[in-house]
Protein backbone atom coordinates (compact mmCIF):
# COMPACT_ATOMS: atom_id res chain seq x y z
CA UNK A 1 0.00 0.00 0.00
CA UNK A 2 1.52 3.26 -0.89
CA UNK A 3 0.12 6.64 0.93
CA UNK A 4 0.80 10.22 -0.03
CA UNK A 5 -0.11 13.27 1.50
CA UNK A 6 -0.51 16.53 0.20
CA UNK A 7 -1.89 20.07 1.32
CA UNK A 8 -4.48 21.36 -1.08
CA UNK A 9 -5.00 25.16 0.45
CA UNK A 10 -6.94 24.29 4.08
CA UNK A 11 -7.81 21.16 2.96
CA UNK A 12 -5.20 17.71 3.42
CA UNK A 13 -5.34 15.15 0.94
CA UNK A 14 -4.15 11.96 1.37
CA UNK A 15 -4.29 9.42 -1.09
CA UNK A 16 -4.27 5.47 -1.20
CA UNK A 17 -2.81 3.14 -3.00
CA UNK A 18 -3.19 -0.56 -2.85
CA UNK A 19 -5.28 -2.78 -0.44
CA UNK A 20 -6.05 -2.18 3.41
CA UNK A 21 -6.08 -5.07 5.74
CA UNK A 22 -5.41 -5.73 8.97
CA UNK A 23 -1.21 -5.14 8.06
CA UNK A 24 -1.64 -2.04 6.24
CA UNK A 25 -4.43 -0.18 7.98
CA UNK A 26 -1.47 0.97 11.07
CA UNK A 27 0.22 2.58 8.06
CA UNK A 28 -2.71 4.65 7.19
CA UNK A 29 -3.92 5.26 10.92
CA UNK A 30 -0.79 6.79 11.16
CA UNK A 31 -1.05 8.85 8.74
CA UNK A 32 -4.49 9.97 9.37
CA UNK A 33 -2.86 11.00 13.06
CA UNK A 34 0.16 12.97 11.83
CA UNK A 35 -1.88 14.96 10.32
CA UNK A 36 -4.42 15.56 12.84
CA UNK A 37 -2.21 16.08 15.31
CA UNK A 38 -0.37 18.33 13.12
CA UNK A 39 -3.73 20.52 13.54
CA UNK A 40 -4.88 19.73 9.85
CA UNK A 41 -8.24 18.26 10.31
CA UNK A 42 -9.74 18.93 7.01
CA UNK A 43 -8.78 15.97 5.32
CA UNK A 44 -10.10 14.12 2.29
CA UNK A 45 -8.97 10.26 1.51
CA UNK A 46 -8.70 10.11 -2.12
CA UNK A 47 -9.74 6.33 -2.39
CA UNK A 48 -9.41 6.12 -6.24
CA UNK A 49 -6.69 3.47 -5.58
CA UNK A 50 -8.45 1.48 -3.18
CA UNK A 51 -9.30 -1.75 -4.64
CA UNK A 52 -9.99 -3.59 -1.22
CA UNK A 53 -10.80 -2.69 2.42
CA UNK A 54 -11.41 -5.25 5.50
CA UNK A 55 -12.78 -3.74 8.76
CA UNK A 56 -9.57 -2.98 9.67
CA UNK A 57 -9.40 -0.01 7.20
CA UNK A 58 -13.13 0.96 8.47
CA UNK A 59 -11.51 1.45 12.30
CA UNK A 60 -8.93 3.33 11.01
CA UNK A 61 -11.46 5.60 9.13
CA UNK A 62 -13.90 5.91 12.44
CA UNK A 63 -10.86 6.97 14.45
CA UNK A 64 -10.28 9.11 11.79
CA UNK A 65 -13.51 10.74 11.57
CA UNK A 66 -14.05 11.34 15.29
CA UNK A 67 -10.73 12.69 15.69
CA UNK A 68 -11.21 15.27 13.13
CA UNK A 69 -14.61 16.27 14.01
CA UNK A 70 -14.08 16.55 17.75
CA UNK A 71 -11.95 19.58 16.63
CA UNK A 72 -14.52 21.03 14.19
CA UNK A 73 -13.08 19.28 11.49
CA UNK A 74 -13.97 15.72 8.83
CA UNK A 75 -12.96 13.39 7.26
CA UNK A 76 -14.33 12.90 3.65
CA UNK A 77 -13.87 10.38 1.10
CA UNK A 78 -13.42 10.64 -2.87
CA UNK A 79 -13.70 8.15 -5.33
CA UNK A 80 -14.68 5.05 -3.39
CA UNK A 81 -14.63 2.13 -5.77
CA UNK A 82 -17.76 -0.09 -6.28
CA UNK A 83 -16.38 -2.99 -3.70
CA UNK A 84 -15.02 -0.89 -0.72
CA UNK A 85 -17.96 1.07 -1.53
CA UNK A 86 -20.11 -2.06 -0.76
CA UNK A 87 -18.13 -2.43 2.61
CA UNK A 88 -18.71 0.76 3.81
CA UNK A 89 -22.39 0.64 2.82
CA UNK A 90 -22.64 -3.36 4.81
CA UNK A 91 -21.66 -1.80 7.66
CA UNK A 92 -23.28 1.57 8.05
CA UNK A 93 -20.43 3.87 7.00
CA UNK A 94 -22.10 5.50 4.13
CA UNK A 95 -24.47 7.08 7.13
CA UNK A 96 -21.14 8.40 9.07
CA UNK A 97 -19.20 9.55 6.56
CA UNK A 98 -19.47 12.10 3.60
CA UNK A 99 -18.73 10.82 0.20
CA UNK A 100 -17.92 12.46 -2.94
CA UNK A 101 -17.17 11.43 -6.76
CA UNK A 102 -13.47 13.24 -6.99
CA UNK A 103 -11.22 15.00 -4.73
CA UNK A 104 -11.83 18.20 -6.25
CA UNK A 105 -15.35 18.35 -5.11
CA UNK A 106 -14.58 16.51 -1.51
CA UNK A 107 -11.77 19.30 -0.97
CA UNK A 108 -14.81 22.06 -2.09
CA UNK A 109 -16.43 20.74 0.10
CA UNK A 110 -14.69 22.38 3.17
CA UNK A 111 -15.96 25.72 3.81
CA UNK A 112 -12.75 28.03 3.49
CA UNK A 113 -11.66 29.37 6.96
CA UNK A 114 -12.42 33.15 7.79
CA UNK A 115 -9.73 35.66 8.45
CA UNK A 116 -11.56 35.56 12.18
CA UNK A 117 -10.08 32.02 12.67
CA UNK A 118 -6.91 32.75 13.05
CA UNK B 1 -12.52 -28.16 -7.98
CA UNK B 2 -10.42 -27.81 -4.65
CA UNK B 3 -7.86 -26.10 -3.59
CA UNK B 4 -5.52 -25.34 -0.26
CA UNK B 5 -2.94 -23.78 1.66
CA UNK B 6 -1.84 -23.45 4.58
CA UNK B 7 0.24 -20.55 5.82
CA UNK B 8 1.97 -18.69 9.07
CA UNK B 9 -0.81 -16.74 11.25
CA UNK B 10 1.01 -13.60 10.39
CA UNK B 11 -0.81 -10.06 9.19
CA UNK B 12 1.74 -10.71 6.23
CA UNK B 13 0.12 -13.56 5.24
CA UNK B 14 -3.40 -11.85 4.72
CA UNK B 15 -2.18 -10.61 1.15
CA UNK B 16 -1.26 -14.08 -0.17
CA UNK B 17 -4.81 -15.49 1.27
CA UNK B 18 -6.52 -13.40 -0.43
CA UNK B 19 -4.28 -14.28 -3.75
CA UNK B 20 -5.10 -17.49 -3.28
CA UNK B 21 -8.98 -16.97 -3.03
CA UNK B 22 -9.04 -14.58 -5.86
CA UNK B 23 -6.96 -17.27 -8.08
CA UNK B 24 -9.22 -20.59 -6.71
CA UNK B 25 -12.14 -18.06 -7.36
CA UNK B 26 -11.14 -17.26 -11.07
CA UNK B 27 -10.56 -20.73 -11.79
CA UNK B 28 -14.01 -22.02 -10.66
CA UNK B 29 -15.77 -19.51 -12.57
CA UNK B 30 -16.42 -17.29 -9.51
CA UNK B 31 -18.38 -14.07 -10.63
CA UNK B 32 -15.99 -11.04 -9.60
CA UNK B 33 -17.80 -9.19 -6.93
CA UNK B 34 -18.63 -12.95 -5.21
CA UNK B 35 -14.69 -13.01 -5.48
CA UNK B 36 -14.67 -10.09 -3.40
CA UNK B 37 -17.04 -11.56 -1.04
CA UNK B 38 -14.78 -14.68 -0.45
CA UNK B 39 -11.28 -12.90 -0.02
CA UNK B 40 -13.37 -10.37 2.30
CA UNK B 41 -15.19 -13.14 4.52
CA UNK B 42 -11.88 -15.03 4.79
CA UNK B 43 -9.29 -12.28 5.74
CA UNK B 44 -12.04 -11.43 8.22
CA UNK B 45 -11.26 -14.38 9.95
CA UNK B 46 -8.19 -15.05 9.26
CA UNK B 47 -7.55 -12.09 10.70
CA UNK B 48 -9.54 -12.62 13.98
CA UNK B 49 -7.17 -15.95 14.41
CA UNK B 50 -4.06 -14.01 13.76
CA UNK B 51 -4.88 -11.08 16.32
CA UNK B 52 -7.04 -12.92 18.58
CA UNK B 53 -6.54 -16.79 18.47
CA UNK B 54 -2.62 -17.36 19.00
CA UNK B 55 -0.51 -15.95 21.64
CA UNK B 56 1.30 -12.62 20.38
CA UNK B 57 4.75 -13.63 18.79
CA UNK B 58 3.33 -17.64 18.87
CA UNK B 59 1.88 -17.91 15.57
CA UNK B 60 0.76 -21.24 14.66
CA UNK B 61 -0.53 -22.46 10.94
CA UNK B 62 -4.01 -21.04 9.35
CA UNK B 63 -5.45 -23.72 6.73
CA UNK B 64 -7.52 -22.44 3.94
CA UNK B 65 -9.38 -24.91 1.45
CA UNK B 66 -11.39 -23.09 -1.34
CA UNK B 67 -14.51 -25.80 -2.70
CA UNK B 68 -16.86 -25.86 -5.80
CA UNK B 69 -19.06 -27.76 -7.23
CA UNK B 70 -19.71 -24.98 -9.89
CA UNK B 71 -23.49 -24.11 -7.77
CA UNK B 72 -21.82 -22.88 -4.49
CA UNK B 73 -18.45 -22.54 -2.48
CA UNK B 74 -17.41 -23.91 0.62
CA UNK B 75 -14.55 -22.33 2.28
CA UNK B 76 -12.78 -23.97 5.47
CA UNK B 77 -10.47 -22.17 7.64
CA UNK B 78 -8.62 -24.27 9.86
CA UNK B 79 -6.39 -22.98 12.95
CA UNK B 80 -4.83 -24.93 16.12
CA UNK B 81 -5.65 -21.27 18.37
CA UNK B 82 -7.32 -20.88 21.34
CA UNK B 83 -11.06 -21.78 20.28
CA UNK B 84 -13.77 -18.83 19.10
CA UNK B 85 -17.03 -19.20 18.68
CA UNK B 86 -18.43 -17.10 16.15
CA UNK B 87 -21.93 -16.83 17.94
CA UNK B 88 -20.26 -15.37 20.86
CA UNK B 89 -19.17 -12.33 18.78
CA UNK B 90 -20.84 -8.63 19.80
CA UNK B 91 -23.46 -7.71 17.09
CA UNK B 92 -22.53 -4.13 15.79
CA UNK B 93 -25.08 -1.05 16.30
CA UNK B 94 -25.09 0.09 13.12
CA UNK B 95 -27.90 2.43 13.77
CA UNK B 96 -25.84 4.60 16.24
CA UNK B 97 -25.14 8.27 15.74
CA UNK B 98 -21.06 8.27 14.34
CA UNK B 99 -19.98 9.24 18.27
CA UNK B 100 -21.39 6.32 19.60
CA UNK B 101 -20.05 3.63 16.96
CA UNK B 102 -17.59 1.70 18.52
CA UNK B 103 -14.33 0.47 16.87
CA UNK B 104 -14.11 -2.78 15.91
CA UNK B 105 -16.74 -5.85 16.07
CA UNK B 106 -17.51 -5.41 12.35
CA UNK B 107 -15.47 -8.22 11.78
CA UNK B 108 -18.25 -11.26 11.99
CA UNK B 109 -21.02 -9.01 11.37
CA UNK B 110 -19.50 -8.36 7.21
CA UNK B 111 -18.55 -12.41 7.16
CA UNK B 112 -22.43 -13.48 7.83
CA UNK B 113 -23.86 -10.37 5.87
CA UNK B 114 -21.73 -11.79 2.38
CA UNK B 115 -21.61 -15.95 3.11
CA UNK B 116 -24.77 -17.34 3.29
CA UNK B 117 -23.89 -19.73 5.79
CA UNK B 118 -21.25 -19.90 8.72
CA UNK B 119 -20.67 -22.82 10.70
CA UNK B 120 -17.87 -23.62 13.63
CA UNK B 121 -16.79 -26.52 15.41
CA UNK B 122 -13.78 -26.94 17.77
CA UNK B 123 -12.25 -30.12 19.17
CA UNK B 124 -9.15 -30.60 20.91
CA UNK B 125 -7.32 -33.15 18.68
CA UNK B 126 -8.31 -31.50 15.69
CA UNK B 127 -8.25 -27.90 16.24
CA UNK B 128 -10.76 -25.63 15.09
CA UNK B 129 -13.01 -25.13 11.89
CA UNK B 130 -14.94 -22.75 11.00
CA UNK B 131 -17.01 -23.52 7.70
CA UNK B 132 -17.93 -20.82 5.13
CA UNK B 133 -20.63 -21.49 2.26
CA UNK B 134 -21.41 -18.84 0.01
CA UNK B 135 -24.26 -19.68 -2.93
CA UNK B 136 -25.55 -17.55 -5.90
CA UNK B 137 -21.33 -17.23 -6.45
CA UNK B 138 -21.71 -17.76 -10.34
CA UNK B 139 -22.66 -15.98 -13.18
CA UNK B 140 -26.48 -15.95 -13.17
CA UNK B 141 -26.38 -16.95 -10.13
CA UNK B 142 -26.16 -20.83 -10.91
CA UNK B 143 -23.74 -23.18 -12.07
CA UNK B 144 -21.07 -22.63 -14.57
CA UNK B 145 -21.83 -25.60 -16.32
Amino acid sequence: MEITTERRGHVTVISIVGSVDGLTAASLVGSFRKEVESGNIRIVGNFAGVDYTSSAGLRALLETVKETRQRGGDLRLAAVQRDVLRVLELSGFTHILKLFPDTESAAASFPVPGPSAS
Amino acid sequence: MRAAIERDARLESLQEIRDFIEEAGLRAGVDPSARFDLKLAVDEACANIIVHGYEPGKPGPIGVSFESDGRRVVLTITDRARPFDPKDAPVPDLDVDWRERRPGGLGWYLIRQVMDSVEYDSDPERGNRLTLVKTGAFPGGGGTC
